[in-house]
């Protein structure tokens, strides 16, 4: 069959793309939209590094058949900055030295978003549960737990 | 190569494209998995997603909950409460809020905690195919799948009384991570003894398995540690445990007793 024109919101952008059958979110993100945050690691669902926001929550955008989603709403790294200014867990990541690399940095912070997002006084333990579907194979997990915290701090009025 | 990915806005257009020969997907936690590895062995999907076969309801202690529910709505759930403890003990958030109820009953062990649950509970399945629809105990379908074509629709389950329910899950690490053992019960007491005993045991079997020799050491005695050791090393019986990268089938049988009691005594 060929390939099928997709409709997503896409950091408040409407965007019309199409897919060949079988493509995944991530893919579409990468390949037809350019947006390059999201990172494709193992494939697998296994190491969190495209983690994306679908529909409000928390998702592996390689697990995602994007066809069956035509119509939703994605929020990526590159749609947290406002104005062109870091949001408070970007700033806290990088205040807080929490990148090594910075292969699983997109995935952790868009998990820390969909934290914050419910829960806006998280405990330690709530974000360490959080991201443990994101590996850092630079195992600089004390920094990132962290800089969760203090975002979720700047962030209270 | 996938050549065509269905998303039905029906049941009935759900199960004439797995009649036709689709690969059914619900959350595409495993399936897309395939998919990306070049391993899924059908060129057609069928996603589950729209197919109008989600939600939770209850009457009464009576659950019903839609196959395509994601265990991310079951561990939000205020009535489903008392499966928070295990659906969180299952993958991650962002697997959690794909990964489905229908779908964790088709998962090979040592995954598929739910359905471990959904055996304690004595959960029965809806299953809809091309010649109308059935229902089934949960266990019939652990062992024998459903037929081409045939779509699970739902499992309904009786939420346990306050203090029946049972959950322990060993695993390498706290959070995300296979199971070794995996045990989740209701056994109802009374006077001090156990009066009924339904246990069932992940992780050590190629499919979510009963306890029944445990079950037998517990009724009529106290849920006491010495009582405990014996049930959980008649449970050796009731097991095939397997070895994978999580652990070895001796380290599995050796370590189930200890677990079985945890699952009661903390």
């Amino acid at each position: 069959m060929a390939s099928q024109v997709v409709n997503l919101r896409v950091n408040e952008r409407s965007r019309e793309f199409l897919a060949a059958p079988g493509t995944s979110l991530l893919s579409s993100l990468r390949d037809a939209l350019g947006l390059m945050a999201a990172k494709r690691g193992c494939a697998q669902g296994s190491c969190g590094t495209c983690t994306v926001l679908l529909d409000g929550r928390p998702v592996m955008s390689c697990l995602v058949a994007v066809e069956t989603v035509d119509g939703a709403s994605v929020r990526t790294l590159e749609g947290v900055a406002r104005d062109g200014e870091l949001d408070e867990v970007q700033a806290a990541f990088l205040e807080g030295f929490a990148t090594q690399c910075g292969f699983c940095t997109a995935g952790m912070i868009m998990s820390a978003e969909a934290l914050l997002d419910r829960n806006p006084d998280p405990t330690r333990e709530d974000v360490v549960e959080a991201i443990s579907g994101n590996v850092c194979r630079c195992t600089g997990y004390g920094p990132i737990v962290d800089a969760i915290l203090d975002a979720a701090a700047r962030r209270r009025p | 190569m996938i050549t065509a990915v269905r998303t039905p806005e029906s049941l009935a257009a759900a199960v004439g494209h797995a009649a036709a020969g689709g690969r059914l997907m619900a959350g595409g936690t495993v399936v897309m998995a395939q998919v990306n590895s070049g391993s899924v062995g059908s060129p057609e999907l069928v996603s589950l997603r729209r197919a109008g076969i989600g939600g939770i309801s209850l009457d009464g202690s009576a659950a019903r909950i839609g196959a395509t529910t994601t265990l991310a709505e079951v561990e939000e759930s205020p009535e489903l409460a008392f499966l928070r403890d295990a659906v969180r003990s299952i993958a991650s958030p962002a697997i959690r809020s794909l990964a489905t109820v229908g779908g964790n009953l088709f998962v090979p062990q040592p995954y598929g905690d739910l359905a471990v649950c959904l055996l304690a509970l004595d959960a029965t399945v809806e299953i809809a195919g091309p010649d109308g629809s059935r229902e089934v105990p949960v266990d019939v379908v652990l062992a024998n799948g459903v037929a081409p074509g045939e779509v699970v629709t739902a499992v309904r389950l009786a939420v346990p009384a306050p203090g029946t329910w049972f959950y322990h899950k060993a695993m390498r690490r706290k959070l995300n991570s296979a199971a070794i053992v995996a045990v989740a019960a209701v056994v109802g007491t009374a006077g001090g003894v156990v009066t009924s005993a339904r246990i069932a045991l992940g992780g050590v079997a190629p499919r979510p398995v009963r306890a029944v020799s445990a079950e037998g050491v517990l009724i009529g005695r106290p849920l006491e540690t010495d009582v405990l050791d014996e049930a959980g090393r008649a449970a050796r019986g009731d097991i095939e445990p397997f070895d994978d990268a999580y652990a070895s089938a001796w380290y599995r049988a050796r370590v189930l007793p200890v677990h079985l009691r945890r699952a009661f005594l903390g």
